[in-house]
């Protein structure tokens, strides 16, 4: 049994937010029905890159999703829903706001079919408020939120994060409201609407540099990769490439400053504690940056390693494979068995429980790759998906 | 005091044998633990999961390191900005041809209680089943393994490595910050039509019949040149201006708010993601909202961060049903 089976989700989401969310209760064991809109279905499906036509963007973000497109502009269309609905725990759905209303399929008229269903909404700034009807993408929340403000070099200019993490963490805050509201269900039995808003979640993750502004009043600037309060805490340079440091307490200080060299450190009043050393930062650098450069990183790490020290390589894309403990961990792993592209390699699943193991996954859908199978799931005979297809209020 | 709002402190040597049996006792009334020490330290102290569980076999115990409990690293300390390092995300944040920077706030830590809390109720799900709970081992690298998004499949297509790209979108363009008058404004031009729509709104309706940026792809392709004519209209108006022009033809725009403005802006105050705490020595403070607005039990937040050991007394009393003179002897010794 995986922690979440027996959990049936109807995904009416795309591009990443929405379904970030429900792959993660895929990994879990979810059962995830990704309801697509005909004839092309999840926007994402049209993102490059390609593999034998098939989105590479889609299929990372979609594994063990099956697969069934309704038009739910037609009333067969939403029929076919209301029946689905009756046998689901919950829907996912991140359109505009009112978009599920405008086609007849919103939380009031859903659970009133299904008073059990968690309803969860994912938007750029929620339901309601001034901006309630802005489009947003992650680059919109990124910049409003501040983190782009703070995310740079010190001299620079701000920069997005690398990755849409706008979407990312909405797409988490949503996977624990819905499970949240699933535990809040075995009480009463009842259901409930969740309302996301991105940039809500984005606002709700900025801890320290908002706190230090709201208590302090201090408007926290881009430190590229250095810490308000600490150093040494940076990346440097060494002979072969880069290493990343963060020597956060004395204790730590006094093993990092004896391989340095501890004649020097150790009996420079300028480094003696930490706000010492924050305060002659650029005469340390310098010290520090001479030594870094004798050694390769790999050297390094093993030194810093054997002493506790904090430190790590500065990985590229194509090292994660490679590393060790990013192999052990199984988070990068093959997906076996996509009909159109065979096999690739996709993040793995983070959350490793010790009953069960969640390290296996079926590759993202083709477009309604399993229409009739859902159908017959949930009741409906082979003469009525065949008028349904005829119709053309499925595919 | 930011992040420890509404929780209750009781303070325990657990090195000490009178602490540590209100540990287990605690243990055994209570359905989740959760820990992020080295691994290998609750062992030490005698109180690793296998121990717990026979206490109480319907415990979940979440456990959440920089590397995880197993493999080659696990013992090794790490902090969030070691992990951003190591999983990737660092090496594709930064400007363009410039050297890769941390992301601006500890979303290795961050992204790792998410997901930690997402295995906590999954588990809770599985013990309304059948009972029993279970260990979650939760580490900081694997989480920022999983947040790459597109990364690793692009690299695995392309066979090239990511790198940072500034404010741009690595497939999507126009899709950056541009500069203006007075800052930057950022425009996202997510599809052909939005892309319609923008020509038009700055007199360069001549580019839609380019063919350098006739689809997305070609504008991806580039996106060098496409920056370059963009910015010159940009910087002729200020911020406000483009975002008043940007947002009134339906294409989703923004400045790039400072902390000071976000505490402002009316959408976030609308949605109560500012909440004010009444903490009894620092009083008054504001702190992040709760983002997950249910509407039958939404979250509540009201109370502040605890004093150190300030719910000693409540704990012994409520959670394990001590009486008051327990409780003095328990405190005064």
């Amino acid at each position: 049994m995986k922690p979440l089976s027996g959990i049936t989700v109807l995904d009416l989401t795309r591009l990443l937010s929405g379904p970030f969310c429900t792959m993660t209760l895929a990994d879990l064991g979810a059962d995830i029905i990704k309801i697509e809109a005909p004839p092309h279905g999840d926007d994402a499906r049209t993102n490059p890159p390609f593999k034998n036509e098939e989105s590479v963007y889609f299929m990372s973000i979609n594994r063990g999703k099956q697969s069934i497109a309704i038009d739910l502009k037609s009333q067969e269309g939403k029929e076919i829903l209301f029946k689905m609905v009756k046998n689901a725990d919950v829907l996912v759905e991140n359109f505009r706001p009112g978009t599920m209303e405008k086609l007849g399929i919103g939380y009031e008229r859903l659970a009133a079919i299904n008073e059990k269903l968690v309803f969860c909404s994912i938007s750029g700034f929620g339901q309601d408020g001034p901006y309630r009807d802005r489009p947003a993408y992650d680059i919109i929340v990124q910049a409003m939120s501040g983190l782009m403000s703070i995310t740079g070099e010190e001299d620079g200019k701000p920069t997005r994060v690398g990755v849409s993490i706008g979407d990312i963490i909405a797409g988490l805050y949503g996977a624990i409201g819905i499970l949240a509201a699933v535990n809040d269900r075995e009480k009463d039995g009842k259901g409930q609407y969740l309302d996301i808003g991105m940039l809500d979640c984005m606002v709700a993750i900025a801890e320290y540099p908002l706190a230090r502004y709201l208590i302090g009043g201090y408007i926290p600037k881009r430190l590229g990769n250095k810490h308000s309060a600490i150093y040494p805490w940076d990346v440097f340079k060494t002979k072969d490439g880069e290493i990343v440091l963060a020597v956060h307490n004395s204790a730590s200080w006094n093993r990092f400053s004896k391989i340095m060299d501890s004649e020097i450190f150790m009996n420079d009043s300028r480094f003696k504690d930490n706000p010492s050393r924050k305060a002659n930062e650029s005469a340390l650098e310098e010290m520090i940056k001479k030594i870094l450069l004798e050694k390769t990183t790999r050297e390094w790490i093993e030194i810093f390693a054997i002493n506790g020290i904090p430190c790590g390589p500065l990985n590229t894309i194509p090292d994660l494979p490679n590393d060790p403990q990013i192999n052990h961990r199984g988070m990068i792993v093959e997906i076996k068995g996509h009909k159109k592209v065979g096999t690739m390699k996709v993040a793995g699943q983070p959350i490793k429980f010790s009953k069960v193991k969640t390290n296996m996954f079926s590759p993202a859908p083709l477009i309604a790759e399993h229409t009739d199978k859902i159908l017959k799931r949930f009741g409906f005979k082979e003469n009525e998906i065949k008028k349904f297809k005829e119709n053309k209020s499925i595919m | 005091m930011s992040i420890n709002r509404g929780e209750k402190s009781i303070c325990l040597d657990l090195k000490k044998d009178k602490d540590l049996e209100v540990f287990w006792e605690l243990v055994r009334k209570c359905d989740v633990l959760v820990e992020n020490y080295r691994p290998g330290t609750m062992e030490k102290l005698g109180l690793g999961y296998d121990k717990l569980k026979m206490a109480n076999p319907s415990l979940i115990y979440c456990a959440i390191s920089g590397f995880g409990h197993t493999g080659p690293y696990s013992q090794l300390p790490a902090y969030d900005m070691i992990v951003q390092a190591m999983g990737g995300v660092m090496s594709i944040t930064g400007e363009l041809g410039h050297p890769p920077v941390r992301v601006g706030t500890s979303i290795g830590d961050i992204t790792a209680a998410l997901f930690g809390v997402i295995g906590i109720l999954s588990a809770l799900n599985v013990r309304y089943q059948t009972g029993q709970g279970q260990k979650i081992d939760i580490s900081m690298l694997d989480s920022q393994i999983a947040i790459l998004e597109n990364a690793i499949t692009r690299y695995e297509t392309s066979g090239i490595t990511p790198v940072p790209l500034g404010t741009r979108h690595p497939s999507i363009a126009p899709f950056q910050a541009f500069p203006t008058k007075d800052y930057f404004v950022v425009i996202a031009v997510g599809n052909d039509s939005l892309w319609k729509k923008f020509c038009q709104l700055l007199n360069i309706e001549h580019l839609l019949a380019d063919p350098r940026f006739i689809t997305n792809k070609d504008r991806t392709k580039n996106v060098e040149e496409l920056e370059k004519i963009i910015s010159q209209i940009t910087t002729t108006n200020t911020t406000d201006e483009w975002l008043k022009i940007v947002q009134a033809a339906g294409i989703p725009a923004a400045a790039i708010n400072t902390i000071d403005k976000v505490v402002k802006d009316p959408q976030v105050l609308a949605r109560s993601m500012l909440v004010e705490l009444d903490h009894p020595i620092a009083g008054k403070m504001i702190l992040p909202g709760n983002p997950i607005k249910l509407s039958l039990t939404p979250p509540v937040i009201e109370k502040p961060a605890p004093l150190l050991g300030e719910h000693t007394t409540w704990v012994l009393k409520e959670i394990l049903g001590w009486n008051d003179v327990r409780i003095n002897s328990f405190i005064t010794i």
